[in-house]
């Protein structure tokens, strides 16, 4: 079965534009140099940007290697794509698999694909030892229902989980999804335990929002720190856990934007960007800069960009960092590691 | 049970709105001939000196259909997206038609709306729309399945802000050249992002994990099409061959050279602000049960008042 995803379509030996490929590594010229290593997706494979320049991680061929983030051990998580299924990966910079921290293929020549599952938006937990994610378990069984929908999730990083019908194994459930809407996806554990994240819902009026919510506990009632009406995901929470960044959807085109967290609250948030095409902030290991995909027009090339010190009152202007010719996976967070 | 995945469709009559020109253009240059453009002979004759560029406001239907090899030629309609153009005021009014809607079919017989192509083609699904809706339409244009990942291809896809995950364990595996009932899952991520012509076709083809159903994919429907007005800005004369053999016999049309000439430019200086799109959602439809098939009961005095509003007579 082919792909489905555009990504695969996509030679993985360079950078590349949507129309083909260039001899180009954006990090030789960059419009601002940033210090550390940058890891970023694009065509399937991880990359990594430095003072250097950048290079693939020699990651196994096969599936879409995305949403890299960075262990304290100076490891990587990646998630590990394939048609009808995702795993989660621990990976060296070096491009080397340490280890599979979840096998979500079913083995088997004549197997019920409903069954596979989605395991994405790994984030590591405030004391580096736990995981926290998104995946599409518990779900009914096959031809009882077509609901599939994401719910959150923890585990162990060092322990064995397996993800089925009725849940993670080895796991904590966090969420209960809003059915038929794609649930609740991308959190970000916080210092104080809490954890925060988008949750699609269904308005009853005929549209699917996400709120950024907030929750105190596995199974604790979210709190909502946004409206239906901003339409607010992808949240990013800078060292120190104050500082959110988080984009909000108005259809055809987006705001990037900041506020403050204080344990349940959220401060107004400032427009950084407004009517943009952006998506997946991220923060500097200080969590002062702050990074993100854009795409600069409505057909150009999804690059990374930064904005320095944007959790303050007079941040500074965003500037791309990677070339207009570099084509990067918008949904896919870029990981700064410090060194 | 089989699921017959809808196909949106609507999409590619975007495609024709913005690239017709130039696709017949190449068509005349390069000599290729295909019987399904030049369009049905009966349905309201234009002299071949009428041109889009008036100043005249003009509707445009905008069909779509799976194509795969499900069917041998007898389409139904997935997608049905009613649109107006007004070239003066640069306005663009889109109206997303659900396929369950349950009309009176131009043979008299009442049905779901997407049996109106199969019955009688082009010309029965818009005597159809014309009469339930009471709007008179000018043009029409039909893609197949194929046609629209191919063009979506050709024009490099489209940046689209996917509005939540987009998550389908029954998805059609029709056009994987297997077995075209087999499933398959697909999930499209939420936010901006860069979509080719397969994942634009899932994510606006997939329904099953939606609490909207086929009225949120009607929604993406129309995100998609307006996404496409920035590929006017991009398109060539240069693209042309390869943009009209990516077509082959997945479209028809209607609409002549000189009647879609000045639609280029239209399209192109179209602001966002000036797109109204419409979906019928409850209380303009409701769910029911009718003759043994799952289908929406329209409220023909809401929807015809929403049309004559959005789509007034000239």
């Amino acid at each position: 079965m082919a792909f489905s995803g555009f990504a695969a379509n996509r030679s993985l030996a360079a950078f590349q534009t949507h129309g083909g490929s260039v001899s180009l590594v954006s990090a030789t010229s960059p419009q601002v140099r940033l210090p550390g290593t940058i890891f970023v997706s694009q065509g399937g494979a991880i990359y990594a940007i430095s003072a250097s320049g950048a290079r693939r991680l020699p990651l196994p061929a096969g599936g879409d290697w995305i949403q890299p983030r960075v262990l304290p051990d100076g490891s990587l998580l990646v998630v590990r794509r394939f048609d009808e299924y995702s795993d989660l990966y621990r990976v060296s910079t070096a491009g080397k698999v340490l280890a599979q921290l979840s096998d979500n293929n079913q083995a088997t020549s004549n197997k019920t694909l409903q069954l596979d599952h989605w395991i994405l938006w790994p984030a590591i937990g405030p004391d580096g030892t736990s995981v926290y994610f998104a995946t599409d378990a518990p779900k009914p069984a096959p031809s009882q229902s077509y609901e599939v929908d994401f719910s959150l999730w923890s585990a162990p990083l060092s322990g064995d989980m397996t993800i089925a019908d009725q849940g993670v194994t080895g796991g904590t459930r966090w969420s209960v999804p809003d059915a038929y809407t794609g649930g609740d996806v991308e959190p970000v554990p916080l210092p104080d335990g809490n954890v925060l994240y988008s949750s699609y819902a269904n308005t009853g009026k005929g549209t699917v929002v996400s709120v950024l919510g907030v929750q105190t506990g596995p199974h604790s009632t979210m709190v909502s720190l946004t409206t239906p009406a901003q339409n607010c995901g992808a949240p990013a929470v800078a060292a120190g856990g104050a500082t959110v960044a988080m984009v909000c959807d108005h259809g055809q085109t987006a705001d990037l934007e900041v506020a403050t967290l204080s344990g349940t609250t959220l401060s107004v948030p400032r427009v950084l960007v407004a009517n943009c095409l952006c998506n997946s902030p991220s923060w500097s290991p200080s969590g002062d800069n702050l990074l993100y995909m854009n795409a600069s027009n409505p057909d150009g090339n999804f690059g990374l960009w930064y904005i320095a010190n944007a959790g303050n009152a007079h941040p500074g202007a965003a500037k791309r960092v990677t070339d207009t010719s570099v084509d990067l996976d918008a949904t896919s967070a870029a990981a700064w590691m410090a060194r | 049970m089989v699921i017959v995945a809808g196909f949106a469709v609507s999409i590619l009559a975007g495609v024709v709105l913005y690239f017709l020109p130039a696709i017949q253009v190449a068509l005349r240059d390069t000599g290729q001939a295909n019987t399904s453009l030049g369009g049905d002979p009966q349905l309201r004759p234009v002299s071949a000196s009428e041109s889009l560029s008036s100043t005249s406001p003009f509707t445009l239907l905008l069909l779509g259909s799976d194509s795969d090899s499900k069917f041998k030629g007898d389409y139904l309609t997935q997608s049905m997206i009613l649109t107006r153009v007004d070239p003066v005021t640069k306005h663009v009014t889109m109206l997303s038609i659900p396929r369950d809607l349950w009309v009176r079919l131009c043979n008299g017989r009442n049905g779901k709306i997407d049996q109106a192509f199969l019955h009688g083609g082009a010309q029965c699904a818009i005597q159809t729309v014309e009469h339930d809706l009471n709007v008179h339409i000018d043009y029409y244009a039909w893609i197949g399945l194929q046609g629209l990942v191919s063009v979506l291809n050709q024009v490099g896809g489209v940046n689209v802000i996917a509005n939540n995950p987009v998550m389908d364990d029954y998805y059609p595996a029709d056009l994987s050249g297997g077995n075209p009932f087999d499933y398959q899952r697909i999930l499209v991520l939420p936010g901006a992002q860069h979509m080719d012509g397969t994942l634009a076709l899932e994510y606006v083809r997939a329904r099953h994990d939606d609490a909207y159903g086929d009225f949120a994919r009607s929604q993406r429907q129309q995100q998609i099409l307006i996404a496409l007005r920035a590929k006017t800005k991009t398109l060539t004369l240069a693209d042309i061959p390869s943009l009209a053999s990516s077509l082959g016999s997945n479209f028809q049309t209607n609409m002549s050279i000189g009647q879609v000439s000045g639609l280029l430019p239209i399209a192109g200086s179209v602001p966002l602000a000036s797109i109204t799109q419409v979906v019928l959602l409850p209380p303009y439809t409701s769910t029911e049960v009718v003759s043994n098939q799952d289908a929406l009961r329209p409220n023909w005095a809401l929807i015809r008042s929403e049309v004559a509003k959005f789509f007034p007579a000239n």
